[in-house]
């Protein structure tokens, strides 16, 4: 096996005793404490994640807006200096390479933030698409770390110690300093995305360690993203479906005059529903199947856990469309029983975010 | 890793813990099983009235990421369930020795003998982990 890559905050995880797994070809934090507490610590008051694993590319040059806006499905033309745009990034198929944010620094100025696992796949092709382009490409995940600090709390505390940190809106960016700022982040509570070097983030991590902020792993930040319904590359988007298939219609913005799997987009029809449930008793688990009131299966959990705000198992489904039950009746098989289940059309919790 | 391990208890590999009275056996999941996991929010374990496996998976423990097999120590019918624990899956955090999950009425005490004394799965958590 391969050495697992370390964060700059390595040391400050196994001082405050975090269970460290691997994930993506890194060594991270999982949990501190309790998953549990960790979430609701960034729900009610505010907490703090090492996500540096996460890759940034730069654009730069007078076609980096066109460049980025042809390879991406949403809008990124249109969108004013200072905005962060999420979007699926395409195949001519339509398939999802990976799901992203852009970030429009300046004029001609663009940073990508894609995820850990698909770093390499991602640039490899950004830069088979890249010819013809007047403007640099560049894969600049090493030079940074990224702490996401989310929840109610998180302006106050980056604002007592960022005092000349600019208003900024949700899915806002600003580059300040040797920092770049993002109103972003993945549990649908408000707050921000930090980039900086290794140094400066080590010294912001204690900062926000001072300020009481609750460290917080990946399984606090997996619930929380579930329970406010966003897709994660690998369980709901994967290379063998479409944007379509993952309810992310709204990202694909097929007014645009041209983008990369533009044409399948708007002419195949989705092969999935993407289905968001809610399950009495019991917790659905990635792989689970749901079947029909017949007990038919017609699909599987892409992802699955109990949230800790409803105390109830929540899901994402991947339903096949041509098997779609007209009574909206779902079943989840758990361990060979079959669990009564809620469909839900609006996210399983209303996060505060701005 | 320092764990609670009562001397009057038996053990399991699989982190069991078992009192044995009369031919009675009860059977919960050790400190460390709970540690390990992390928070508790499930619990699955069979009726009273069907029969389990020695080897074999008689029900689940699950924390909000993860799902955990319980392994039988012994074959026997279950003669009783503890429906506050399958209610309360946090008590087992709390007090995993307190929390007993289900009382088997032993059919062949040979298996008892595969048991592991407090010392042994003492010895066992240090070594395996």
């Amino acid at each position: 096996m391969t050495e697992l890559f370390r964060t700059s905050l390595f040391s400050e995880h196994q001082k405050l005793g975090a269970k460290l797994v691997p994930f993506a070809g890194w060594k991270m934090p999982v949990q501190y404490t309790s998953v549990k507490d960790e979430a609701l610590a960034v729900r009610n008051n505010v907490g703090v994640f090492d996500v540096s694993h996460m890759g940034e590319f730069f654009i730069e040059g007078t076609d980096a807006v066109d460049f980025v806006d042809q390879l991406v499905t949403n809008d990124i033309a249109t969108a004013p200096i200072g905005k962060a745009i999420y979007s699926p990034l395409c195949r001519e198929d339509g398939t999802v390479v990976d799901d992203l944010i852009v970030y429009k620094l300046a004029e001609n100025r663009i940073m990508i933030c894609v995820n850990a696992s698909n770093i390499e796949k991602d640039f490899s092709w950004m830069q088979s698409k890249h010819s013809g382009f007047k403007c640099s490409l560049v894969n600049r995940s090493n030079d940074f770390s990224l702490l996401a600090i989310q929840g109610p709390k998180s302006e106050e505390i980056l604002r007592d110690i960022f005092k000349d940190l600019p208003a900024m809106e949700y899915y806002s960016v600003a580059e300040m300093g040797k920092f770049i700022f993002a109103r972003t982040g993945y549990t649908g509570e408000d707050g921000f995305e930090v980039f900086g070097t290794h140094e400066e983030i080590k010294k912001l991590w204690n900062d926000f360690m001072e300020r009481k902020v609750t460290p917080c792993g990946l399984a606090a930040r997996d619930v929380l993203r579930l329970e406010v319904c966003y897709p994660l590359y690998g369980h709901e988007l994967s290379d063998s479906v479409t944007p379509l298939d993952a309810a992310l219609g709204w990202t694909v913005k097929l007014n645009k005059k041209s983008f990369i799997g533009k044409n399948a987009l708007a002419e195949t029809k989705p092969k999935y529903k993407l289905v968001k449930l809610l399950v009495e008793k019991g917790i659905p688990r990635e792989g689970y199947k749901i079947v029909n009131s017949d007990h038919k299966p017609i699909g599987t959990v892409t992802s699955g856990t109990m949230s800790v705000v409803l105390n109830q198992g929540i899901a994402f489904a991947q339903v096949e469309i041509a098997n779609f039950p007209k009574d909206e009746v779902f079943f989840v098989d758990i361990r060979g029983k079959f669990y009564n289940t809620t469909l839900t059309k609006k996210a399983f919790v209303t996060g505060g975010h701005k | 890793m320092s764990t609670n391990v009562p001397a009057n208890l038996k053990y399991t590999k699989e982190h069991e813990w078992t009192l044995l009275e009369g031919d009675v056996l009860t059977v919960g999941i050790t400190d460390f099983a709970q540690s390990a996991l992390g928070d508790i929010v499930f619990v699955e374990v069979p009726d009273v009235g069907s029969d389990v496996m020695s080897g074999k998976t008689f029900g689940v423990v699950e924390s909000i990421k993860s799902v955990s097999d319980l392994y039988a120590p012994v074959s026997g019918e279950v003669i009783a369930k503890n429906s506050d624990v399958e209610g309360n899956p946090e008590k087992i955090n709390q007090d995993s020795y307190g929390s007993w999950l289900i009382k088997v009425k032993v059919k062949n005490p040979s298996e008892l003998d595969s048991l592991l004394t407090a010392a042994q799965y003492q010895e066992f958590c240090n070594t395996s982990h």
